[in-house]
């Protein structure tokens, strides 16, 4: 039998725990607690409460609107984990710098990135979108209209990524690849980065930014990346979507081929 | 130095004839150039003579150069002059490589000439000299390298004779000066621990344990008859009972005896002695070094250029090996993020109001959990008594040791809590460090204290416990008498064996063995964290990252760092219960020793093997003085119910160097009175009266006041000087630039006229000429560049004292007048001479 006064003696343990923690906890509660009750209560899935929100508060047609509708959700109502506004803006920077012809987006889950992407490409540009899931593929579909870009801008294919990959060249009749952003299963960041380099869409000067490579975080890609010599790389350095605390970073890779 | 060099150029030029200026200047240049371009350079020159008809002196030594270059150093062959040439050229070598360091050159061309420059005097320098002069002066040259080699392998031997010096310089270099400022604060605090431990060591120990009675002799060396069958188990050894307790490690064992053995060492006055001396010297150590760190502290001149002292000292030149250099590299890559960190951090200023509020708010939550803690261990030390009050055995192990877990569990736990909580106050982090450290300071305070009253209750209870057992012995012996008596007065005694003999309970023992624990305690404690906290945690961050869901590495857990403030006031409490316990222990310093030299060797591999540096480096060289005014404290903190011990309660009777006496300083009477001569107890009688000593602490505490209102004189004198020595470097700066700008306008009018004068002559000249011309030209412009280096190097805060502001203001015109010479042809031939070299070469 522990002495109670032993037990109070883990106090400030305690304390410091969930003092250090607070981050961690405010993000299980709103990504996992609030979206559980919520689907038993709707009977919806997230992304389409997602959805019918944006579909009631965004001007139709206009991409900044709804991107601006999307950061109002996940940060006020619930917590979907997309590129999020600062990294967002991380993004269209290079994408500017870029401005790339030829984008691959792996993983467009509801279209925030899709339509953030799109929306900074220069004209006649063409952005091939992949998502495994076809209910959220739908969603997606929905948003990417709604902000008006049509089938020529973005293609949205619902696929699983390590499928795509290799019909690219085949079946999409692409030569090359000036800009790849990875947002989907962090485990497949790896594989698919060895998938495309395999396959030869990557020239010398392609781009490929990867998101959430700190937290949930992508080590092994990351370990690859550092040992590989192919690229010239670096961490941009920020948080977590719609979160302070937490510290995550977006891997910027320029492809440099071999010497 | 490159001014004064070049102002003693133009001085001897003066003087000199044109010859000697010729080569002079050549051998100022002449770094480039090895003998044999400079033979091959004569021989071109000569040619080139015969149409710009110069001196005929210079073609001879250029002969002669030559020839000495063809007949490949035989020095037999040549003649004194030729000697005599070598030997100056040689010694114009050396001047050279002295004064190289202060040319205004490319670190490339600084090399090169270097290199060369040493070949030469290599070379050259065993031929001078005749004979057998020859031969001395080879082998003095050869002796002072080899002496000179000495001395730096003698240097490199100093630095490896200083204990652990390469493990603190190697995580000095990859973890800031903040970490390892802990470690040298550790070995210096084992230095102190070593000489505390060879005082009680060799003063008390060993001589009890030779030339004492042996164990067994007398009750109080003896391990009691009801303990004996478990005297020799590990559980009671380790709590320090049994044989553990009736041995040198404690106080009890040792007898009243006044003088023992054929030395007739006197025992108990050493005992006392080496219990006032560790106590002693501990506070001269600390108070010593205290004044020495404030010295050094105050008389710095760090912050004024900051930058341009590290960019421009920070390399150590002696570096020889790879990996040293590698750590000297990270170790000034470090040194400048905390520079510019620093820098920073001065430049800050945010929202005042915010940070006061969040600074009072961060101190109230840290006194409430101070007043929690306290409560908490107050509450625990009040049930323990009620427990003991009840008998022990009733309780579980977990009630029993609640103290000891309450006190170790807050103390490992409440840091953490103030960590936390002091994110909030967004201080520096030198500053932070002493918040955390001085809130730390107050639990482990605290905790101590309520430990010592807790003791003091004990030693109360076991006084009471010796009246009733004295009472109990004095019937039990005159029983035993009146047994023996009545039968046979003449009959011997009858002799009990020492382990039947009843005794008292020795308070002072038990005081030692509740430190002595209290020490093993703390001590496994702080492997155990270091074990599980530090190393287990980075083996599973480590190999658990390749099956984890997110980077453990880079995101949540992460590796640890090294906790600088809680393991310093870790060491710092530790030695206050050493200093306390040691009277009543004389072990302690011993285990202390041991317990430093395993957490040394622990903590250095621990640190390197499983913590990352911390996140913003900081220097901490300025907190060294912080330590030791904590340790000041500890040490008047932890002396205090030492002494109070010491002065205001009876020894036990029946053990311990001074039983029998009413107190334990009675000893210093006893020996006044029998082992010095009657006058000498006199005086001291004399002078042990109050009428005497209050005029002497009078005069002490004068002479204290005097001292110290002159060293603040000094100070602000001090502080004026200083002063003024700043305004006149600025003084001195703003003259230095107008007189350059002057040199720079009066060096282009010049150099229009020059160019002007010499257009038609170019136009005859050969291709090869016009080529120099250029040369010239981008010298020239060189040169002007090169202006600012005097004063950029004044910037960098050199002590200006030692740079006299007179001949500064002279410099201007001594490089204009070498930039442009009157007279046109000198220059002229000297610059392209210098350029022309390489060029040629290219082609």
């Amino acid at each position: 039998m522990v002495s109670p006064a032993i037990a109070l003696a883990f106090i400030p343990l305690l304390l410091t725990i969930i003092i250090r923690c607070r981050y961690y906890f405010v993000l299980f509660y709103r990504a996992v607690l609030v979206r559980i009750w919520k689907d038993c209560v709707t009977g919806l899935s997230r992304e389409e409460r997602a959805y019918q929100y944006v579909l009631t508060h965004a001007t139709p047609g206009d991409p900044e609107s709804i991107l601006d509708t999307f950061d109002v959700w996940c940060s006020k109502v619930e917590f979907i984990s997309n590129i999020g506004p600062k990294k967002g803006k991380i993004l269209d920077r290079l994408l500017m710098e870029q401005s790339p012809l030829t984008v691959l987006e792996l993983g467009a889950h509801c279209g925030y990135s899709t339509v953030r992407i799109a929306r900074s490409l220069p004209l006649g540009a063409r952005l091939y979108s992949l998502e495994m899931d076809a209910r959220n593929a739908v969603i997606a579909e929905k948003i990417i209209r709604l902000a008006g870009f049509d089938d020529d801008t973005v293609e949205l294919i619902v696929n699983p990524s390590d499928e795509v990959i290799p019909l690219l060249r085949s079946d999409y009749g692409l030569e090359r690849l000036d800009f790849v952003f990875m947002d989907h299963w962090k485990k497949c960041y790896l594989p698919d980065l060895q998938m495309l380099e395999g396959s030869g869409l990557l020239g010398k000067g392609s781009m490929i930014v990867a998101d959430n490579v700190l937290f949930p975080g992508a080590p092994k890609f990351l370990r690859y990346i550092r040992k590989s010599g192919l690229y010239e790389w670096k961490v941009h350095r920020a948080t977590l979507e719609y979160s302070k605390g937490i510290r995550d970073g977006m891997a910027e890779l320029v492809y440099q081929g071999i010497k | 130095m490159e001014e004064e060099e070049e102002e003693r150029n133009t001085k001897k030029k003066k003087k000199h004839g044109s010859a000697k200026r010729e080569r002079e200047e050549r051998e100022e240049d002449g770094g480039k150039r090895t003998v044999k371009e400079k033979a091959r350079e004569g021989r071109r020159r000569k040619h080139k003579r015969v149409e710009t008809s110069s001196e005929p002196e210079t073609s001879e030594e250029d002969e002669l150069k030559e020839e000495t270059e063809e007949s490949d150093v035989r020095p037999e062959s040549l003649t004194p002059e030729e000697l005599e040439m070598l030997k100056e050229a040689v010694e114009e070598k050396k001047k050279l490589v002295q004064g190289l360091r202060g040319k205004p050159w490319p670190m490339k061309k600084k090399l090169v000439t270097l290199r060369e420059s040493q070949e030469f005097v290599e070379k050259y320098e065993g031929a001078l000299g005749k004979g057998k002069g020859r031969k001395l002066y080879a082998y003095k040259v050869m002796m002072s390298k080899k002496w000179m080699k000495f001395q730096r392998d003698f240097e490199n031997f100093k630095t490896a004779c200083i204990p652990w010096e390469m493990k603190i310089k190697e995580i000095e270099s990859h973890f800031g000066s903040s970490v390892a400022s802990y470690f040298i604060f550790l070995r210096w605090m084992y230095g102190i621990n070593m000489i505390l431990f060879c005082l009680t060591f060799g003063l008390v120990m060993v001589p009890e344990a030779l030339m004492g009675r042996p164990y067994g002799t007398i009750p109080r060396k003896t391990v009691p008859r009801a303990e004996a069958p478990s005297a020799m188990d590990f559980a009671v050894l380790w709590d320090f009972g049994g044989y553990a307790q009736y041995s040198v490690l404690f106080y009890g064992y040792y007898n009243n005896q006044r003088a023992i053995g054929w030395l007739k060492f006197r025992m108990p006055l050493s005992y006392f002695l080496v219990g006032v001396g560790t106590v002693a010297y501990s506070y001269m150590v600390v108070i010593r070094t205290m004044a020495r760190n404030a010295n050094e502290s105050g008389v710095g001149d760090d912050n004024s250029f900051n930058f341009s002292w590290k960019i421009f000292t920070s390399w150590d030149y002696l570096i020889g090996n790879p990996e040293t250099a590698d750590n000297k590299f990270a170790s000034i890559t470090t040194s400048f993020k905390e520079a510019i960190l620093e820098e920073q951090e001065s430049r800050k200023d945010d929202n005042i109001h915010l940070t006061r509020f969040l600074r009072v708010l961060a101190n109230f939550l840290v006194l409430c959990c101070l007043a929690g803690s306290g409560y908490l261990i107050y509450f625990v030390v009040r049930r323990s008594q009620k427990f003991a009050l009840e008998g022990l055995e009733t309780h579980t192990w977990w009630e029993r040791n609640e103290v000891n877990m309450v006190m170790s569990l807050l103390g490992m736990f409440c840091p953490m809590l103030f960590d936390v909580i002091s994110a909030l106050e967004n201080y520096h982090p030198r500053v932070a460090l002493q918040w955390q450290l001085g809130r730390i300071f107050a639990l482990f305070l605290g905790n101590l204290y309520t430990f010592i009253i807790a003791l003091m209750d004990e030693i109360n209870l076991k006084r009471e416990e010796e009246k009733i057992i004295k009472f109990n012995i004095t019937t039990w012996e005159a029983s035993l008498y009146n047994a023996t008596g009545s039968e046979n007065s003449t009959a011997p005694p009858v002799t009990f064996h020492p382990a039947d003999v009843p005794r008292g309970p020795c308070w002072e023992t038990m005081v030692g063995q509740e430190f002595v624990r209290l020490i093993i305690s703390d001590t496994m404690t702080t492997y155990i964290t270091l074990l599980i906290g530090d190393f287990l945690r980075a083996v599973l961050v480590r190999f658990l990252n390749y099956c984890w869901c997110w980077d453990l590495e880079a995101g949540f857990p992460s590796y640890s760092e090294f906790d600088v403030s809680g393991n310093v006031l870790g060491l710092i409490f530790n030695q206050g219960m050493i200093w306390m316990g040691a009277f009543y222990a004389p072990c302690l310093p011993a285990l202390n020793v041991l317990r430093l030299h395993v957490s040394m060797y622990l903590q250095c591999w621990a640190v390197m093997c499983c913590n990352v540096p911390q996140e913003r480096v900081f220097k901490a060289s300025g907190s060294n003085n912080f330590y030791m005014a904590m340790l000041l404290v500890i040490l008047f903190l932890s002396t205090l119910p030492a002494i109070y011990t010491i002065v205001t309660i009876p020894p036990s009777f029946d053990c311990g160097p001074f039983s029998g006496k009413k107190r334990m300083f009675d000893v210093i009477q006893e020996t006044l009175e029998s082992d010095f001569p009657a006058w000498f107890s006199k005086v001291f009688s004399y002078a042990s009266n109050p009428g005497l000593v209050l005029p002497f602490i009078l005069l002490m505490v004068l002479a204290i006041y005097y001292l110290q209102s002159t060293s603040k004189s000094y100070k602000e004198a001090n502080v004026d000087l200083k002063k003024k020595l700043q305004t006149q470097n600025e003084e001195n700066k703003r003259k230095n630039k107008l007189a350059a700008l002057k040199a720079q306008t009066d060096l282009e009018e010049a150099r229009a006229a020059t160019q002007t004068a010499e257009r038609p002559k170019n136009n005859n000249a050969s291709p090869q000429r016009q080529h120099a011309e250029e040369e010239e030209d981008l010298g020239s412009s060189q040169r002007k560049n090169g202006r600012p280096p005097p004063s950029v190097r004044h910037q960098d805060g050199r002590p200006p004292a030692t740079r006299a502001p007179v001949p500064r203001t002279l410099h201007p015109e001594t490089h204009r007048s070498l930039g442009y010479l009157p007279g046109g042809g000198f220059p002229q031939q000297r610059e392209p001479r210098m350029h022309r070299v390489p060029s040629l070469q290219r082609h």
